[in-house]
């Protein structure tokens, strides 16, 4: 039960401000995911994550996140609904070195989906719902699907309730389950595509008065790639 | 707050979110010592103008979040941007035009007033209605009027799956494609109360679409009793 | 006929009487059992928890004539205007629609001559009950039958609710015949048509939306009610820390036991826990996040006696609300009734066909006859002499615990008769240090 962001420029001359527009869009999402807050970004280098309890401020603050460069950022603020709060229960959930999720919402038929991960050796770290669906998609992409169809496989496996956020190295994707409850909002312009849970947190983008709002529809992939 | 005169009811005043509170706009809105307010820089933020009784015009100018002028008596509501989840939640009176577009569940539970969403609205619009007007400019999204007991939408573009489902004594309209009518919901006839009544409702929204492009969809009234024969519908 | 006892025939235990009357009515039917009442099988409950009253190394309190007080406060956490009730046992929602007119106003005469509060249902609120109750807590609920801001602003207090001990996860279920044109009117609905009710708010879902549900409430009433949030009884611990995240000012649990108008059996009896169990679990949550006492908790579901209210206290709750217990205190199963209940197929002490609509006593009903039967006045009476009762039997037994409020009596005042008790309720069987479940 959370807060969702996520920013994929298009434009590279937005590069150097990636952590400077994305830092605000995931402090508005505080009162959604008071709990613990986690957050990816990617550069020519890779991924860099960085999760802690506490305050989505506080934590990009300790972390110089406003000084971050880079093509795409993910972040969450977690309520915690069933597993401890602890920077390792944070999102985003990263199983492969390029790989992040972020989820709203919960999923009713997680633990069965887990013991079968685990009976192929797939094991999780922790008890959260949404590092299941991070290592089943893993596992597709390690077997060959590219991201789009690992997660329609979620929407074949998985129950429940659920805003997903995935993003690689080059993609940037989102889904929602069937009866599409967890709030979801995508702007796009020439220079971006912004995904949040709520429009408040994509207010203070450049050129947000010009953009193509969208609110994803239920069982659809969204799916951004550079 | 920023007043513009000083006598004590007012003809306009503005309010800065930027500077404002949502809890003091209002508490000025639930106690207004002006006919008329201008709303700036909401910037999505939610629970704008809820809870409003008294017939005084209220403009926001620029997005709101969730609950936008939810449970709205009497008052006029005109929001300048798009809205959040839950526009106009469980209005009652009054009206509320959204000049963007609306997020899911517009106009939920909404017993009176007249919603107007020039733009597009998404899953769930008109969810629950129990009496309210809801006029779409654009499209709805799925699950629209699901259970929704009385009143009516009026959705200028197309609509998705599920519309109606469950649906009640409400009335739908209908110009473009529907995705698929939901558990119990069926296109009936236009007959000329019906043409009549959406030519007032497009009128009423300054929409100005001919009713003849219209079909209209409401309860096939199977559902009504709890039947064997139906459970495969429940 | 034969006795079957005496002719030494044996009943399955699995396949009862009553399963195979069941079985036979579904093929009979095609349609599920609806019913009213809450749980009726045996779970672990009060009765299996005992109080240690004082003897030597505690001191008790002269019975007639040293205080014991019984008021509390609730909802102070964030809103300018708590309750204030005089004794911690209130009325549970029950709707009208569910309930007469007579029956509800009944219920608020008698919550207000004690001091105490009662609450409207899943159908709006009545003029009848709104003048009768001094205190009254406004449903928030998922229907949104006859939602009104008028009435949010006319409450004393707004209980949100996600669900309720008879049915967690499910949704309402009101037949036709109780659908009368004044219940159908204040509902949006056509008359005498099977309301379903759904089970989930149709503007937001899950603890983050709730958040800003609750925000919008508190605008709309200026942040000067006490918000509710209501949870029937399952994973307790993890939805009371939810509902306290989301902002609730009081929590109000509902157990397994917990009354319904109408429901399935099948989820009456299979979905939940006992109210034994869900106790602990909500104080253990309230505890972790140091807000104990500071959001109060509500606790119904099978409260019957001051011992169970003694009880639930000294577990932790701050209050308790009943329901069924209120509706007998009107009459409902009175042995008075006992033809009309058999030429309804039904029998006193087992009647609990409240969606049929066709109450003997006038409670369970809108049929205008049968709800004359309940003089408002009268009820109110009974339900003010119930509730006296359970509080001087509560502060009975906390005096004799040596409490001088009723609120200071704590989970050490108690020990258990069976292991399964012990474990739930996280107190020593009766003799022992032992708490199944922990220490190990």
């Amino acid at each position: 039960m959370c807060g969702i962001v996520g920013l994929h420029l298009k434009n590279p001359a937005l590069e150097p401000e990636l952590g400077r527009l994305f830092v605000p869009m995931l402090e508005a999402m505080t009162s959604r995911g008071p709990d613990s807050a986690g957050l990816a970004t990617y550069d020519a280098e890779g991924m860099h994550v960085v999760k802690d309890v506490g305050l989505p401020r506080d934590i990009c603050a300790a972390h110089d996140i406003a000084a971050r460069s880079g093509h795409q950022a993910v972040g969450h603020t977690r309520m915690a609904t069933e597993s401890a709060v602890t920077s390792d229960h944070a999102h985003p959930f990263t199983p492969l070195p390029d790989l992040a999720l972020v989820h709203n919402g919960s999923f009713s038929n997680h633990a069965s989906i887990r013991r079968t991960l685990a009976r192929q050796g797939i094991a999780c770290t922790t008890d959260n719902d949404s590092e299941v669906a991070a290592r089943f998609i893993a596992r597709e992409l390690t077997e060959g699907a590219d991201l789009e169809d690992a997660m329609r496989s979620v929407l074949k496996e998985f129950d429940g309730f659920f805003t997903l956020l995935v993003t690689s190295g080059t993609q940037f994707a989102v889904l929602r389950d069937s009866f599409a409850c967890k709030p979801a909002v995508i702007a796009e312009t020439a220079d971006y595509v912004a995904m949040a849970s709520e429009y408040h947190a994509l207010a203070e983008l450049p050129g947000i008065g010009d953009a193509r709002i969208v609110e994803p529809e239920p069982e659809r992939v969204y799916a951004w790639s550079r | 707050m920023v007043a513009l005169n000083g006598s004590s009811v007012q003809e306009l005043m503005k309010v800065d979110l930027a500077s404002t509170s949502v809890r003091e706009l209002n508490a000025e809105l639930h106690a207004p010592t002006a006919r008329r307010y201008e709303v700036h820089n909401p910037r999505g933020a939610e629970a704008i103008a809820v809870g409003l009784r008294h017939a005084i015009e209220v403009e926001i100018h620029g997005p709101a979040g969730y609950y936008c002028a939810g449970m709205n008596m009497l008052a006029d509501v005109v929001v300048h941007g798009s809205v959040g989840t839950g526009v106009a939640e469980n209005m009652m009176s009054g009206s509320v035009r959204v000049r963007g577009d609306a997020s899911q569940s517009a106009g939920a539970t909404g017993h009176g007033g007249l919603l107007v969403v020039e733009g597009s609205a998404s899953m769930r619009c008109g969810i629950s209605m129990k009496g309210i007007d809801i006029v779409v400019g654009g499209d709805v999204g799925p699950m629209s009027a699901f259970m929704a007991q009385a009143g009516r939408l009026v959705v200028c573009g197309d609509a998705g799956d599920g519309l109606g489902d469950s649906i009640y004594e409400a009335r739908l309209y209908v110009r473009g494609r529907v995705g698929s009518p939901g558990a119990d919901c069926v296109e009936k006839e236009m007959r000329d109360e019906h043409v009549a009544e959406l030519e007032r409702l497009l009128a009423d929204a300054g929409l100005p679409h001919d009713p003849g492009e219209f079909r209209r969809f409401g309860s096939a009234r199977r559902l009504y009793h709890f039947a064997a024969h139906n459970s495969a519908a429940y | 006929m034969i006795d079957p006892a005496q002719a030494g025939l044996r009943e399955s235990a699995t396949f009862d009487r009553a399963t195979i009357a069941a079985i036979q009515r579904a093929a009979e039917t095609g349609v599920y059992d609806i019913r009213g009442w809450g749980a009726k099988r045996a779970v672990p409950h009060f009765d299996d928890l005992l109080l240690l009253g004082a003897s030597m190394s505690r001191y008790p309190l002269e019975g007639y004539r040293e205080r014991c007080d019984t008021d509390v406060v609730l909802g102070d956490r964030h809103a300018s205007n708590p309750l204030h009730l005089d004794i911690p046992i209130t009325i549970a929602g029950m709707s009208f629609g569910a309930l007469s007119a007579q029956a509800k106003e009944a219920l608020g005469r008698g919550a207000t001559e004690v001091g105490t509060s009662t609450t409207t249902g899943d159908g709006g609120m009545t003029p009848e009950e709104r003048g009768q109750s001094k205190h009254l807590v406004y449903q928030y609920l998922p229907s949104r039958y006859g939602m009104n801001p008028d009435d949010l602003r006319a409450a004393d207090a707004i209980e949100v609710v996600l669900g309720q001990g008879a049915k967690p996860g499910g949704g309402g279920m009101l037949l036709g015949q109780k659908i009368s044109e004044r219940v159908a009117g204040m509902r949006t609905l056509p008359a005498g048509i099977d309301q379903r009710s759904a089970c989930r708010h149709p503007d937001w879902t899950g603890p983050d939306d709730l958040t800003i549900k609750i925000l919008e409430l508190r605008e709309i009433t200026d942040w000067q009610k006490p918000i509710y949030v209501k949870v029937g009884a399952t994973r307790t611990y993890y939805d009371v820390k939810l509902a306290v995240a989301a902002g609730a000012d009081v929590v109000v649990v509902d157990g397994m036991q917990g009354g319904t108008a109408a429901t399935q059996e099948v989820f009456i009896e299979h979905v939940g826990i006992p109210t034994l169990a869900a106790i602990p679990q909500a104080v253990q949550a309230l505890d972790e996040l140091g807000l104990h006492r500071k959001v109060q908790l509500i606790v119904s579901g099978g409260i019957r006696t001051g011992a169970d209210v003694a009880k639930a206290m000294a577990l932790g709750a701050d209050a308790v609300a009943i329901g069924t217990a209120a509706l007998i205190a009107l009459g409902d199963n009175h042995p008075r009734y006992a033809d009309e209940y058999a030429a309804i197929g039904s029998a006193p002490g087992f009647y609990d066909d409240f969606q049929d609509g066709r109450d003997p006593a006038g409670i369970t009903t809108q049929d205008p006859e049968l709800a004359a039967r309940l003089d408002p006045v009268e009820g109110g009476r009974r339900v003010a002499n119930y509730l006296r009762v359970l509080t001087l039997e509560a502060q009975t037994l906390a005096r004799a615990c040596g409490k001088a409020h009723l609120r200071n009596l704590e989970p050490e005042d108690l020990v258990a008769l069976t292991i399964e008790a012990a474990a739930m309720a996280r107190v020593p069987l009766a003799g022992t240090s032992w708490i199944p479940g922990q220490g190990f």
